[in-house]
């Protein structure tokens, strides 16, 4: 039987960052993926002249060479490396502001860029924009320590250093708006990234949204040059020339255990044994199918329990290649948010409803950042909304691909009504990804890539300030976009690299005890 | 410090106490809950796996002979006749073919209505195909109750009404006929709805696959018509000769018509140019290949001298190695399949990825028309080993199976 030190299961996102950490601290690791593509969503597929990108609309916290953000310092650590191109602008949102009125704003990434647009915008609001931004640097620092701090940050330290972190921190973004007595319309254009943690304004943690919102302006978003199978393919190439192993269409059927201590995964191509493994898998899917239910902690099961079906967003996206060009078409901008409301928790309730209410989708066009994207005289677009769970778990066969086509045409229409882009009569390659398609490629609940839904007592620092008593199985920890971090790319690359560190001073400790 | 906390009215120092209280409000709300064992069971999934399962054991429940044609239906259906997997009319299923101690994929349309498939059933046509190493074999060899392994139905060969023109003009030739036939019936199933117009090109009038069924919902479905094109015979009634643009034009309906494309690769060669004629745009054309050249040193970029020559393969699959012979004039896979690999395959034309490896050492030729490689895997030296034919030894790793 092959042994490794590591085995890592699934080279999703985490599953990556995980292995390449591992190797790097001179482990024998093992990166094991389901698919013959590594990448989880960081993937591509091809339709005739066009190679699509199914899920990366940008790449947060990157930043410029000369001012790096989190994930770019992290890749570099690892030595990876490849061209990423640079999203100018933070999103053009066109919907109607919480009062009724007409909304069509452009916010540029930059603070002070974006701070002076919302003048622009909403005239007397730079005041509290600046403390707004000052208060998401002093949460991002606040993180940043506490998670340096291995979960055991000094009181002392966050009071004097953190305090309007440790003020905020437990209430929801909506609260903290409020009392920050931030104008309606201010509040209205900020709302628009929620979707991004798919938990409306008045459940999402204030601390989550302040973070993720002040990566994705202070230093603009990136996306690689040939979609993100070409940075996954990159992730695995350095991951090989560490020395580390790779095995493709290679699935975990069980992990293998010696007692309460993981020895070994099963998988299509035989056992494997190991001391350690880190699965980029639901825990829900970890639990339920992959180890003996005696091994199930009491608190664990009452942890899948608490949560329920509660998960985050269920994908739903369609894939537009056109035979025209972004200006023949009338794009002018990369992204395009088009909820009908800017009111998150009016949005959320549409969503829930399933396709007769849900009017919510994002739009890009790849070839606005990257004009080379696809051949000239064309462009790749997409639409991203979510799916309601009842909907799509009642659907029979039959009737699944007229009704995945409908919602894609409903998207088309809404693009139609908001902007007067109008892609029908050029399209020559389409796809739509329903959140059976996620489900089924990615092996996530329900399609849900977002994890379980990081709302109220399950946010994201709640995690955090868990992780020494989440998952007590011994050599085996989940990573991925159900873990602390939440989701999303950026956010699913520090997780990985977080667990992986973990689990090598659990190896380290146990082979010190052995001594 | 900004002067921001004296400002946020809310927030005082009872809220530090929130702070710190995260984790014990969260550890509560786990304790509340009930002690279940976990299923990890969700309806989505379930629905998800039923659609496209890893693959389908199926076993042929009944073969019926094509006569002139030289061709066979299987229905093939699970061994419990169960439902099988929907699918789109003009997709196809990869079966996986016993020969001789290997497993040979070959991928095959789904010829009947999707409704067939509710029904338990699917059907496949295979026609004879001089020097078809595997065609022939199935059609002397397999009979009732043999059992064999599918994929799922797969392939982007099929209509779609966003995309494209209502009225298709559909070329088939040789056994290229069966997406077509798939189509037309569920066009007369009321499952698809656009206009289609066959041009369907065979030799002889005797040597019409299925011409009766054709005929036949032709009669009844004022949306669907076929003209026969007869290449070999001259007589009333067929149109003869090859299909040229000439006869796209003679029976293209008016105004905005997509051309679909299923047949050899040397049917391709020959209307490629023809169909330029048209001057469509490209969104209004679709083409399926049902195979790769055999005849590689004919295509343009092919380096002559390894012509002919034997090669050797170090596999890797995960924990696994083999050294296999290999000819220059087969793709890579079936040297592969050839030595009892068990390697993953499905559309055998560069189409669907399936068999994606890694190209550790060594060099491949690539036909330009199977080259459907994503950047990156060209870039860093992934090949689909379907349509690669190899030009020196190799060292390759592959995916696993899952059957």
């Amino acid at each position: 039987m092959p042994k490794y030190d590591i085995v890592v299961v699934g080279a999703g996102n985490a599953g990556m960052s995980a292995a390449l950490q591992c190797q790097l601290a001179g482990r024998k690791t093992l990166l094991i993926e389901k698919h013959n593509l590594p990448g989880g969503a960081a993937t591509s597929f091809v339709r005739g002249r066009f190679e699509i990108e199914p899920s990366l609309h940008e790449l947060c916290d990157f930043g410029p060479e000369s001012n790096p953000g989190d994930s770019r310092r992290i890749l570099e650590g690892y030595g990876v490396h490849l061209k990423w191109l640079e999203c100018k602008d933070c999103f053009r949102v066109i919907s109607k502001y919480s009062d009724g009125s007409p909304m069509d704003v452009t916010m540029p990434a930059g603070i002070d860029n974006f701070i002076e647009k919302m003048e622009e915008y909403v005239p007397g609001s730079r005041e509290k924009m600046t403390k707004l931004f000052d208060l998401f640097q002093e949460v991002l620092d606040g993180i940043a320590y506490i998670t340096a701090s291995k979960g055991n940050p000094d009181s002392k330290v966050l009071q004097t250093e953190y305090p309007d972190m440790l003020r905020c921190g437990a209430y929801s973004t909506q609260k903290v708006f409020d009392a920050l007595k931030l104008p309606k319309k201010c509040q209205d254009i900020l709302a628009t990234y929620w979707s991004y943690l798919g938990v409306d304004m008045e459940h999402l943690a204030f601390i989550h949204y302040a973070a993720m919102v002040h990566k994705y302006v202070q230093r603009s978003a990136y996306i690689p040059m040939h979609t993100s199978h070409e940075y996954s393919t990159a992730m695995i190439e350095r991951f090989r020339e560490l020395g580390g192993e790779v095995w493709f269409n290679c699935r975990a059927e069980k992990f293998l255990f010696n007692g309460d201590k993981l020895c070994g995964v099963r998988t299509n191509l035989g056992d494997i044994e190991c001391d350690y493994a880190l699965a980029n898998i639901n825990p829900d899917i970890i639990y339920g199918r992959m180890m003996p239910k005696e091994l199930i902690p009491e608190r664990e099961k009452k942890l899948v329990a608490a949560r329920g079906r509660i998960l985050g967003g269920r994908m739903y996206t369609a894939y537009f290649c056109c035979d025209a060009s972004p200006e023949e078409l009338g794009i002018t901008d990369y992204s395009y948010f088009l909820p009908s409301t800017a009111d998150s928790v009016v949005e959320y309730q549409r969503i829930a409803g399933g396709m007769k209410t849900n009017d919510y989708s994002i739009f890009l066009c790849y070839n606005i950042v990257n004009p080379e994207f696809s051949p000239p005289g064309t462009c790749v677009c997409s639409f991203t909304t979510f799916g309601a769970p009842e909907e799509w778990g009642e659907l029979r066969q039959e009737d699944y691909f007229r009704f995945k086509t409908e919602g894609a045409k409903k998207m088309l229409r809404s693009l139609k009504e908001k902007t007067g882009i109008d892609l029908v009569g050029h399209i020559e390659e389409m796809e739509v990804a329903s959140p059976w398609t996620f489900a089924r490629y990615l092996g996530v609940p329900e399609g849900s890539v977002y994890g379980y839904e990081a709302r109220d007592w399950d946010g994201m620092m709640a995690r955090m300030q868990s992780i020494g008593d989440d998952y007590p199985i011994k050599g085996l920890r989940p990573i991925g976009a159900a873990g602390p971090r939440s989701d999303g790319y950026s956010a699913t690359i520090v997780c990985g690299q977080l667990i992986a560190a973990n689990a090598l001073r659990d190896l380290k400790n146990w082979e010190g005890g052995a001594k | 410090m900004p002067d921001l906390k004296v400002k946020v009215g809310l927030i005082g120092k009872f809220d530090m106490l929130k702070f710190k209280n995260m984790k014990k409000v969260r550890e509560k709300a786990i304790q509340a809950a009930p002690a279940r064992e976990v299923d990890g069971v969700f309806p989505i999934n379930e629905n998800a796996k039923a659609l496209h399962p890893d693959f389908l054991e199926l076993v042929i429940d009944r073969i019926v002979d094509r006569g002139g044609a030289q061709a066979k239906t299987f229905v093939l259906k699970r061994p419990d006749g169960k439902p099988l997997p929907y699918f789109r009319a003009g997709q196809y299923i990869s079966l996986k073919i016993p020969m001789d101690g290997s497993l040979v994929s070959r991928s095959y349309s789904l010829c009947d209505s999707p409704k067939a498939a509710l029904a338990g059933e699917y059907a496949i046509t295979v026609r004879a195909n001089p020097g078809g190493f595997v065609a022939d074999r199935l059609l002397a060899e397999k009979k009732v109750g043999d059992r064999l392994i599918a994929s799922c139905p797969q392939g982007f060969f099929y209509y779609e009404d966003l995309r494209d023109a209502k009225k298709v003009v559909g070329l088939a030739g040789g056994s290229g006929i069966t997406p077509f036939l798939s189509m037309a019936r569920a066009i007369a199933d009321g499952i698809e709805d656009f206009e289609l117009t066959l041009l369907f090109g065979s030799r002889s009038e005797d040597n019409i696959l299925f011409r009766g069924e054709l005929d036949e919902i032709a009669r009844a479905c004022p949306k669907f018509k076929v003209v026969h094109v007869l290449s070999e015979e001259e007589k009333v009634g067929f149109e003869s000769g090859f299909i040229t643009a000439e006869l796209i034009k003679k029976y293209a309906p008016e105004g905005d018509f997509s051309v679909f494309l299923c047949g050899p690769e040397a049917m391709y060669k020959f209307l490629k140019p023809e169909i330029e004629k048209l001057g469509l745009p490209e969104r209004r054309f679709r083409r399926k290949l049902i195979d790769v050249t055999k005849t590689p040193w004919d295509c343009e970029g092919y380096p002559q001298e390894a012509r002919g020559k034997s090669f050797q393969i170090l596999v890797k699959q995960g924990p696994q190695e083999w050294t296999i012979p290999a000819s220059a004039d087969e793709p890579v896979l079936v040297a592969v399949e050839r030595a009892g690999i068990k390697a993953p395959s499905r559309c055998r034309a560069g189409e669907c990825g399936w068999c994606r490896s890694r190209l550790l050492s060594g060099t491949v030729f690539i036909p330009q028309e199977n080259e459907m490689r994503r950047w990156a895997d060209v870039h860093y030296g992934y090949i689909h080993p379907c349509c690669s034919f190899p030009t020196s030894d190799l060292v390759l790793e592959i995916p696993g199976e899952f059957f």
